[in-house]
């Protein structure tokens, strides 16, 4: 064990506290400290089990199989009981009961219940309750990481609603006056600490120290504070405090993940589409962005030189990753809001076209002046000579880096899942965190990837051969004889 | 009096400090072929240079039929009038510099249907029957990673006639050939001179010269030392430095 007689014991509790409000989140006042109306509850219940919480900023995604590795020792992030959950952890006694709130944009009159979202995008939370709603209903989503990318898109109107439980609609959309609810809160669900499996004695600790907080009005206090206490918390306190035993039998219908096969594939196909759009979008942007790129860093006056260079150094020298953000994230502020696939199309674009236009200028550095020259001395001026001898010789160099470029191509679309694209990797990120088959799905996105570069790599090979055969093949005489 | 194909007077190029030619003047009848000999450093591939534009004249002129390009013009003129230079002088590379990418046939029509804006069937008849005189009829359809040097250069000569130059330059034809290919370049160019051209060939070789050129002119020090029939300046050169060179050269 970690402690020593007479040492107070830790409780480690794991929770995710980027757009984690009100749950537990940084201090805006002070950004060393975490707060939030969980964290004073931890604090409480800690207290009562005579332990001192120590709480280990985690990512959501991958809560349970951090609590697994003994990264904390519970889990208490609002997490709902669901039936794929409680074979890999146990459940302490519910805590809170939460509803889900439906969120427009206030000039939207359309949509009033989950029922007017058919055919419309609905952002919410990846693996929630709400997400699954939406997968059980059929209404297609785009899942966050946190609920301010999903507000700030449906500000943005890059979806069309968003669906939230009622503890963060409370805090991040009633505030904001370009938003509104539609309809009224709905779905009764539950909040849970999740544990280790096994970790029986420490769910006895729990689950007597939440009946402890709520009895004393603990509770009660922090969620008044927080602006968390309703109808469905007297309900649900009131038989706990006059000594009755609640049942504790969770029902998880309604939140149960529906994962199979069939739709994981579909789901995986439909990725697979986005990515190969963005992968040759992007390409054709690379390609043709490249040249006047190479050519200005190459032989333009010294403004476009610098110019240029400055392009090229800025997109090589940062990350894609950063690139994607700050288009997704950034250019907004100036008005210009584009949806997350054409975003990623448009940042690998101007990315690549900074690694393409150095593979340019190196395949037109490397003909030899010779060739201008005798271009030039046949009377043709720089352009025509350019396009006619000089970029069809480099072209022939510049394609196998090109080729090698544009594989990796498609496997950097996979940075678009930070701006929640649904593409391959995010498929899988998703899918196999609502259903653990990481194994199977990781190979079936494999497959994809490798349906998608091999081919490709094919077909430049071809190419390449073919134009190595015509500079050096020896033609027979027959097929050499002219038609004169 | 015959007036010259192209005429050069006071031609000067100095790169820096470095003057290279210091006022060169000749003249090459219709129809004739001048030799130009000189060491390495005399200044005569910068010559070259000159007459087809590669290189910007400091002073002097090259006239050159109806064109005149003269030093000390504005920057637009100059570059129409060595455009229009180019299109009266083929030039063909001690390296030929043949446009690897497109096949022999491909390297002929190029110039004449881009820049003249040749129809291609015409352009292509025409090739055929340049390829035909240079004796490569068969290789039209290869490509030139496949040729040998001296076909290369046969389709390097072929190239630079297709577009009717006035007059042809030839930089160190002999340098890559073996010498019974140098007997054949030298009846092949005798050929195209008794159809009318007009040549300016620079060349180490006095052996090959003294076949084909009926004028040697003689550099040395950026400045024509000598300039005459091939008879008279190969045989009996009035000047010593001259004499030093061939003597040399033997």
């Amino acid at each position: 064990m970690w402690t020593t007689a007479g040492a107070q014991q830790i409780l480690r509790w794991g929770a995710d506290p980027s757009g984690g409000a009100p749950y537990v989140f940084t201090d805006p006042a002070n950004p060393d400290r975490y707060i939030g109306y969980e964290k004073e509850m931890v604090d409480a219940l800690a207290a009562a089990m005579g332990r001192r919480a120590e709480f280990v900023p985690s990512d959501w995604e991958t809560l349970v199989s951090a609590l697994q590795r003994k990264s904390f020792d519970v889990i208490v992030n609002g997490l709902e009981p669901t039936g794929d959950r409680a074979r890999q952890i146990l459940f302490s006694k519910p805590y809170y009961i939460f509803q889900l709130q439906l969120t427009v944009r206030a000039d939207d009159n359309r949509i009033n219940s989950l029922a007017d979202c058919k055919n419309r995008v609905v952002g919410t939370l990846a693996n929630t309750a709400a997400s699954r709603l939406l997968d059980k209903e059929g209404i297609d989503y785009k899942s966050y990481a946190d609920p301010v990318g999903a507000y700030r898109d449906l500000e943005l109107k890059r979806i069309d609603a968003a669906l939230f439980d009622v503890p963060a609609e409370a805090f991040y959309a009633r505030p904001n006056r370009r938003l509104k609810p539609a309809g009224e809160p709905f779905t009764n669900g539950q909040y849970v600490i999740g544990l280790r499996q096994g970790d029986e004695a420490l769910k006895a600790e729990v689950d007597a120290a939440i009946d402890k907080i709520v009895t004393d009005g603990t509770l009660e206090t922090i969620l008044k504070k927080w602006g968390l206490w309703n109808q469905a918390q007297i309900e649900f306190q009131t038989p706990i405090r006059s000594g009755n035993q609640p049942q504790t039998n969770v029902e998880y219908t309604t939140t149960e993940a529906t994962f199979n096969w069939r739709e994981a594939m579909w789901r995986l196909t439909r990725a697979a589409a986005v990515t190969v759009l963005i992968a040759l979008g992007s390409m054709v942007i690379a390609v043709v962005l490249g040249l006047p790129l190479a050519v200005g860093q190459w032989k333009g006056p010294a403004w476009l030189r610098v110019l240029c260079t400055f392009y090229v150094e800025f997109f090589r020298g940062t990350p894609v990753l950063v690139q994607l953000l700050f288009l997704y994230f950034g250019l907004p502020v100036i008005g210009i809001a584009m949806p997350g696939w054409l975003t990623a199309l448009v940042g690998l674009g101007l990315n690549y076209a900074a690694y393409e236009s150095q593979v340019y200028r190196a395949s037109l550095e490397a003909i030899p002046t010779g060739q201008w020259e005798a271009a030039y001395s046949l009377g043709m001026g720089p352009v025509l000579a350019f396009r006619r001898i000089i970029l069809p010789q480099a072209f022939r160099i510049a394609l196998p880096p090109m080729t090698n470029d544009f594989v990796s191509l498609f496997k950097d679309t996979s940075v678009a899942f930070a701006i929640s694209v649904w593409e391959l990797a995010t498929a899988y990120r998703e899918l196999a965190n609502a259903s653990g088959q990481f194994l199977l799905l990781g190979l079936a996105v494999s497959a994809f990837y490798l349906a998608m570069s091999l081919p490709m790599a094919h077909l430049a090979r071809l190419l390449e051969q073919r134009l190595r055969n015509r500079a050096t093949d020896r033609v027979t005489e027959t097929e050499a004889e002219a038609p004169a | 009096m015959i007036r010259g194909m192209i005429r050069v007077k006071g031609l000067r190029k100095h790169f820096g400090d470095a003057h290279i030619l210091k006022g060169i003047d000749f003249e090459v009848a219709p129809k004739t072929v001048l030799g130009v000999i000189g060491a390495s450093g005399s200044g005569k591939s910068t010559l070259l240079r000159c007459l087809n534009g590669l290189e910007t004249i400091d002073g002097g002129t090259i006239e050159c039929g109806d064109v005149r390009l003269e030093a000390g013009i504005s920057h637009a003129d100059y570059r129409k009038r060595v455009r229009d230079l180019r299109l009266k002088v083929g030039t063909v590379f001690q390296h030929f510099y043949l446009f690897p990418h497109l096949s022999v046939l491909g390297n002929i029509i190029e110039a004449p249907v881009h820049v003249l804006h040749t129809p291609r069937k015409t352009a292509e008849t025409e090739a055929f029957e340049l390829l035909e005189s240079v004796g490569l009829k068969v290789a039209a359809r290869r490509y030139p990673g496949s040729l040998s040097g001296g076909e290369q250069q046969r389709v390097a000569i072929a190239r630079a006639l297709a577009m009717h130059p006035a007059l042809l330059l030839l930089d160190e034809p002999t340098s890559a050939l073996d010498p019974r290919r140098v007997n054949s370049l030298r009846a092949l160019l005798r050929t195209f001179v008794d159809r009318g051209h007009t040549m300016i060939i620079i060349s180490h070789s006095m052996g090959f010269l003294g076949g084909v050129a009926d004028e040697i002119l003689f550099m040395d020090g950026g400045v024509v030392v000598e300039h005459g029939p091939t008879e008279q300046v190969l045989n009996s050169p009035q000047d010593t430095r001259t004499k030093e060179f061939l003597e040399q050269a033997e």
